[in-house]
């Protein structure tokens, strides 16, 4: 497969995200301008500027009119999908780690972290009307946080619900109706950097630098199947049509000068979903993978690295006729 | 995708154009691509020409996807043309994906390669350039008796130098081709090799461009067993360029296919038969 290398950022890539259907591919970086691109030929959409620091988490709704930015100026963003025009702005008191449309677009949630005496905190807002007002607006919901920081964030349930990742590796389950811990679990030993959903929303992913992606069954947050890798995992997604896991990572950007030599532990890794096994590789990026993404249709994916690029891959035959043996 | 105007220019304003700038960039489409020619002058001060093909696709998508499609560009590329920015979009070197079947082949796959080059035995691995002693050059006992360019005396030479015709035999340090060696059927190879030669090849010239490779075939079947064909046809569009070399496997019957079709009509066009290399005669 020849990919599309989509060279907008100038640092490297925080996180990509298509958004429902799949034509628009969304990437954020270090820099300070998110960019949306055409996923089929990797034109550039546009650009979206305004932000003051890096962008660390973006989110699209599920009709693909607005866009979602959190960034290290301790700002959120929403800003018009079709004209790239900032709709709305709330300042917060440390920089946005997680943001995310709810599944009915009618709520946001957003995560800032732990930082200058304040404590990490998990905001609900309601987007379904924004305008400058949303910057006065008091949010819906505000969950301060005691212990270690929220790193990854998810809707759950119908909008009811909502599953966070933590910097230790907890995983918690909140109700939004009470704001009330349901439930939590501690799989992992570190960082939860991503977590991603299945098709259908019973299962989701998580990546984590303890080395290892887990599936997890969102019901009753249940450990079901782990991958291992012998790499800090800095993102994982499940692809919509067939059992397969694809795992993103690479050492830490800091620690790339220090340790092997070796090329090629900066490649996707795809995972059989049920038998944990690796089994395949695409190489491509000069440094470590932040975020990979499956296109709605199962047919391509994306990931953006750590050199700043997103490359978009679209599968050869042979891999829709790959067999896993068993 | 909206279609900009065809811009023709002629040679004559080309080279008046290069006397001070660079010729405007063009946008040419037809059949299908888009061809976008640019200029640019490189590291060394010359001109340099480029050009770009894309070939244009038409999807059926759905309404929402087609609206979005017709979104203006906005932010950075505000001002960037239709389709894709060679500046932000890149096409990417041809990456393939690994597939590993088990985690056993999985671990051979890192073991190291020098380990592999110790299990083929070490006769071969090493052989010095002074003497083709089985040793390294900077460990040869010639070494300091030895002028550059030298050469060792054949009564002085190492003891694992096989000479002469034995060398395929002994597997000694020079390589040999498979084919080559003892024990491979090299009689059928080499009369393979002769057949290929370009003695018993054709040329045939001024083909309609609807001609294809079955056509050809059943022109040239007639006079005789074939060995190769090879009909040029355009990379993209596929259609013949008008010329084709055919290798016969014996050259009487390439010296009667000249003879017969040289001259003859065929699809319209009068056919124009040699030999394809300059008959010695």
């Amino acid at each position: 497969m020849k990919p599309l290398l989509l060279h907008g950022h100038e640092r490297a890539i925080t996180q990509i995200k298509y958004n429902r259907e799949g034509d628009l591919l969304f990437s954020s970086s270090k820099d300070n301008k998110p960019n949306v691109w055409y996923s089929l030929n990797g034109e550039r959409l546009g650009t979206f500027n305004g932000h003051q620091g890096a962008v660390w988490c973006i989110d699209v709704d599920w009709t693909t009119t607005r866009f979602l930015s959190g960034a290290g100026d301790n700002t959120l963003k929403v800003w018009d999908c079709e004209t790239g025009k900032e709709i709305g702005n709330i300042s917060t008191n440390s920089s946005v780690r997680t943001c995310l449309f709810s599944y009915s677009g009618n709520m946001a949630v957003y995560t800032t972290d732990k930082a200058l005496k304040h404590n990490c905190e998990i905001f609900i807002i309601d987007v379904r009307n924004v305008d400058e007002s949303i910057s006065h607006a008091d949010p819906i919901l505000r969950i301060p946080i005691k212990g270690s920081r929220v790193s990854s964030i998810l809707w759950d349930n119908l909008d009811e619900t909502i599953i966070t990742g933590h910097e230790n590796g907890d995983l918690i389950k909140w109700d939004l109706k009470s704001g009330k811990e349901i439930s939590s679990t501690r799989e992992h030993e570190h960082l939860i950097n991503d977590m991603q959903w299945n098709k259908d929303g019973t299962m989701f992913v998580t990546a984590s630098k303890d080395h290892t992606a887990k599936l997890f069954d969102a019901a009753d947050l249940m450990l079901l199947k782990t991958y291992k890798t012998e790499r800090p995992v800095n993102s994982a997604a499940i692809s919509p049509i067939f059992e397969h896991v694809v795992v993103g990572g690479g050492q830490d950007a800091m620690d790339v000068t220090t340790t092997s030599a070796r090329v090629g532990k900066f490649d996707s890794r795809f995972f059989h979903m049920v038998f944990e096994e690796e089994f395949g590789r695409v190489k491509g990026h000069f440094g470590p993978i932040n975020s990979v993404a499956f296109h709605p249709d199962g047919k391509s994916y994306s990931s953006g690295g750590e050199d700043g690029y997103v490359r978009v891959h679209n599968f050869d035959s042979s891999y829709f006729e790959y067999n896993f043996d068993y | 995708m909206p279609v900009a105007e065809e811009v023709k220019s002629s040679w004559a304003d080309e080279v008046e154009l290069e006397g001070g700038s660079l010729p405007p960039p063009t946008e040419v489409y037809e059949n299908g691509f888009k061809i976008v020619t640019e200029y640019a002058y490189n590291e060394d001060d010359k001109k340099m020409k480029i050009v770009r093909t894309y070939k244009i696709e038409k999807r059926v998508v759905s309404k929402s996807i087609a609206f979005r499609k017709t979104w203006k560009k906005f932010g950075e590329c505000a001002n960037d043309k239709p389709g894709p920015n060679p500046a932000t979009t890149i096409v990417a070197e041809d990456v393939y994906m690994q597939y590993i079947t088990s985690k056993e082949e999985d671990n051979k796959q890192e073991d190291d390669a020098l380990e592999k080059l110790k299990a083929l035995g070490d006769k071969n691995v090493v052989k010095c350039r002074t003497c083709s002693g089985d040793h390294w050059t900077s460990k040869c006992p010639w070494k300091d008796t030895m002028l550059a360019g030298g050469k060792v005396p054949d009564d002085k030479k190492g003891p694992a130098v096989p000479s002469g015709s034995d060398a395929g035999k002994a597997g000694g340090s020079k390589y040999i081709p498979p084919s080559l060696r003892d024990g491979a059927v090299r009689k059928s190879d080499n009369l393979n090799m002769a057949r290929r030669d370009d003695a018993t090849a054709i040329r045939i010239t001024n083909l309609s461009e609807s001609t294809t490779e079955t056509d050809l075939e059943d022109l040239v079947k007639p006079f005789g067993p074939i060995q190769k064909l090879y009909l040029a046809k355009d990379k993209q569009a596929g259609y013949c360029k008008g010329f084709a070399y055919i290798h016969f496997k014996f050259k009487n019957d390439a010296a009667k296919a000249i003879s017969m079709l040289n001259g003859h009509g065929y699809d319209h066009l009068i056919l124009t038969v040699d030999w394809s290399k300059p008959h010695p005669n």
